[in-house]
């Protein structure tokens, strides 16, 4: 999902919805069983319950996003069997010495 | 006096709002780096993934027109303001995916005027650029008109520091990242504007007892405005009489104008829309562009029109009253109601979406409601500038201005202008306000300028035998046309004037967007009559010119190496079973 200059669109957007989430979600929770501040919205503490389910959806936008990250990232060959693999090959062709 | 504004605003409100133009500024501060070329800044470097230009190509047209005017319109009109959706543009959608965009795209053009400037000539690709660069700057200045005016009424912000504010915002985040700064933003806003506006529709069937209780009190007020009890549920089954459905529109008036000219006139030539899918990374992606973003525009009738349908018949509990609902009369100068001529009260049909906000959501979430109003504003604001700023530089500044400049010359006027755009915005916002529904307006416009293009690349795509002069006299024919309908027809119950016959009254429409509908028809078939003719009476061109550009002399695309789940014809089926069935639902 990473477009020009590698930043991830998730990133910026579970950012957002993380942040969201926990500011509308905690004010849902500071507010709880205040009847009058609901009254509007039906008794219904929408504040918590959409707070929780945009804190849900950032999480997992930012979890796609470092997973992506994990995968692409470079490691030192000698960290995977693979690598190793082709390590040893390449000494005994003599490519490396 | 002004007067009392509907509502006050927490801090938690405040603070939603100050997180969401953080996140949006801190987009272009990431991209800034990436901004090193003029097809960098203008098309974000061929760069981007099909999920992401899909979601910005339903994003850059979700602007004040969009959430505000479909919303209005759903007050209106009832279910059959899905027409603008499942009509007027599904179809569309998966044409310009399918069919055009291999030439757009496999043409290398970087904009919609110069892929006209490839396939036809220079005078062709001026005369779109020139009316679309006027266009966008208008749209956009409606777009700030419409917050402006609204933030002040709802929470009674200043006009002048509303506008200036968010256009800042927009001028500071596209400065930073360009186009992919902009594109970044749309999707951003994209699920901003879902999640916003999801719970609100959710509270408001709550309230009103489901679909069920939404229809039965719909049907009340149906009956009292002397329609049949479905007129507002059903979409389709009044429309064979234009005296029986809200719309005031026939079947086939909305077919051919809606469905065929004014649809495919904007979803398949206008600029601001396929920008997004020209800067996808493949061809591939760039034909699936439209067809993913035609799965959420399917589904957005039930985001933005719901609201304004329940808005209507919301009750006394939920501060609504009889007939109305929660929707408000258009005040007169003095401040009483303002009455039609046959003494109704005439309803401001722009807040029902707004007031749903207000009186279903407490504060915390109506911080969120109203960023995610703020968010569709300046997505499609930014969508007019990025659009702007392209056709300016590329097909008026560097076709006729200066020629042969450095890529650094472009890259530097693309930010100058980019400047220019939004003050020009500005400006038209100063000067926008005299329709009642901002849709109406905004159709109206592109019936004039648009509609007779869609036959122009219709004709340019796949009639090789088609010339330059032949689109550049059907495109003035076609225009002309449609001013001259305009001039000499009406919507019933309105005077000669800017509602058309200034040139005398030949015939009177049954509503204002009947007589849009068939302006636009006029004007297609004139652009199409014409370009025919002079085409025929003018030479052609080397077919070797044409190839890649013409239908007939490009070779055909083959999905054969790609899994089946990413090959366009099968999204594309997919969309329109879909589409099909849910204007069977609602038939």
């Amino acid at each position: 999902m990473s477009g020009a200059g590698g930043l991830d669109i998730r990133m910026p957007i579970g950012g957002l919805f993380v942040v969201l989430g926990l500011l509308i979600g905690g004010y849902g929770l500071a507010t709880a069983g205040d009847a009058a501040h609901y009254a509007k919205s039906l008794s219904l503490n929408v504040n918590l319950w959409w707070g929780l389910v945009m804190l849900g959806f950032g999480l997992l936008m930012l979890m796609g996003a470092v997973r992506t990250q994990r995968q692409a990232s470079v490691r030192p060959a000698l960290q995977t069997a693979e690598g190793r693999a082709t390590e040893q090959r390449e000494r005994r062709t003599g490519l490396e010495r | 006096m002004e007067p009392a504004p509907v509502t006050h605003l927490a801090s938690i409100d405040y603070a939603v709002m100050a997180v969401y133009f953080a996140a949006v500024l801190g987009v272009g501060w990431g991209l800034r780096r990436v901004m090193r070329t003029s097809t960098d800044f203008f098309l974000s470097g061929r760069s981007l993934s099909p999920w992401i230009t899909g979601l910005a190509f339903i994003s850059a047209n979700l602007g004040a027109q969009e959430v505000i005017g479909m919303g209005a319109s759903g007050a209106k009109y009832g279910i059959a303001t899905s027409h603008f959706y499942w009509v007027g543009a599904i179809p569309a959608m998966v044409f310009v995916g399918l069919f055009m965009m291999p030439f757009y795209y496999g043409s290398r053009a970087r904009s919609v005027p110069e892929y006209l400037r490839l396939r036809f000539d220079e005078k062709t690709r001026t005369l779109n650029a020139v009316s679309f660069a006027v266009m966008t700057v208008f749209s956009s200045g409606i777009s700030m008109y419409a917050m402006g005016k609204l933030l002040n009424l709802l929470l009674g912000w200043s006009f002048d520091v509303s506008v200036l504010v968010s256009a800042c915002i927009v001028l500071a985040y596209i400065l930073l990242g360009g186009l992919t700064s902009a594109i970044y933003n749309e999707v951003l806003q994209f699920f901003l504007i879902v999640f916003g506006f999801a719970p609100l529709v959710g509270l408001g069937l709550h309230a009103i007892g489901g679909w069920q209780g939404l229809s039965t009190r719909l049907a009340e007020v149906a009956v009292t405005r002397g329609l049949p009890p479905n007129a507002y549920t059903q979409a389709w089954v009044n429309m064979g009489d234009a005296t029986r459905n809200p719309v005031g529109v026939e079947w086939f008036g909305l077919v051919m104008g809606l469905g065929f000219v004014l649809s495919f006139g904007y979803w398949c030539t206008d600029f601001l829309v396929v920008q997004r899918a020209m800067a996808a990374d493949s061809m591939t992606a760039a034909r699936r562009t439209p067809l993913i973003a035609a799965v959420p525009k399917m589904l957005f009738p039930f985001l933005v029109i719901l609201p304004g349908m329940i808005a209507l018949v919301l009750g006394a509990g939920q501060g609504g009253s009889a007939g109305q609902g929660l929707v408000p009369a258009k005040l007169a100068a003095g401040g009483a109601p303002l009455l039609d001529g046959a003494g109704h009260v005439v309803l401001d049909y722009d807040l029902a979406t707004p007031m749903m906000l207000v009186h279903l959501f407490p504060s915390g979430m109506l911080g969120l409601g109203l960023t995610a109003l703020m968010a569709s504003f300046m997505s499609g604001m930014a969508g007019n500038v990025t659009a702007f700023n392209t056709v300016w530089t590329y097909d008026i500044y560097q076709s006729h201005i200066r020629r042969g400049a450095s890529d650094e010359h472009y890259l530097w006027m693309g930010r100058a202008s980019t400047v220019g755009g939004i003050l020009l915005a500005i400006g038209a916002a100063y000067v926008a306000g005299a329709f009642n529904n901002i849709m109406d307006l905004l159709q109206l416009v592109f019936a004039f300028v648009n509609a007779p293009l869609f036959a122009t690349f219709a004709l340019g795509m796949f009639w090789r035998r088609s010339t330059g002069h032949g689109a550049f006299t059907g495109l003035l024919a076609g225009t002309l046309g449609a001013a001259i309908h305009h001039g000499l027809t009406l919507p019933a119950g309105t005077h000669a004037g800017v509602k058309g016959g200034y040139l005398g009254v030949l015939h009177v429409f049954p509503s204002e967007l009947a007589q849009t509908f068939w302006t636009a028809i006029v004007a297609w078939v004139t652009c199409f009559v014409v370009t025919l003719v002079v085409s025929l009476a003018t030479r052609p061109r080397d077919p070797d010119e044409l190839r890649g550009l013409v239908y007939s002399l490009t070779p055909r695309l083959t999905d054969r190496g790609l899994p089946w789940i990413e090959r366009p014809w099968v999204l594309a089926t997919v969309v329109l079973v879909l589409t099909l069935a849910l204007n069977l639902v609602f038939f």
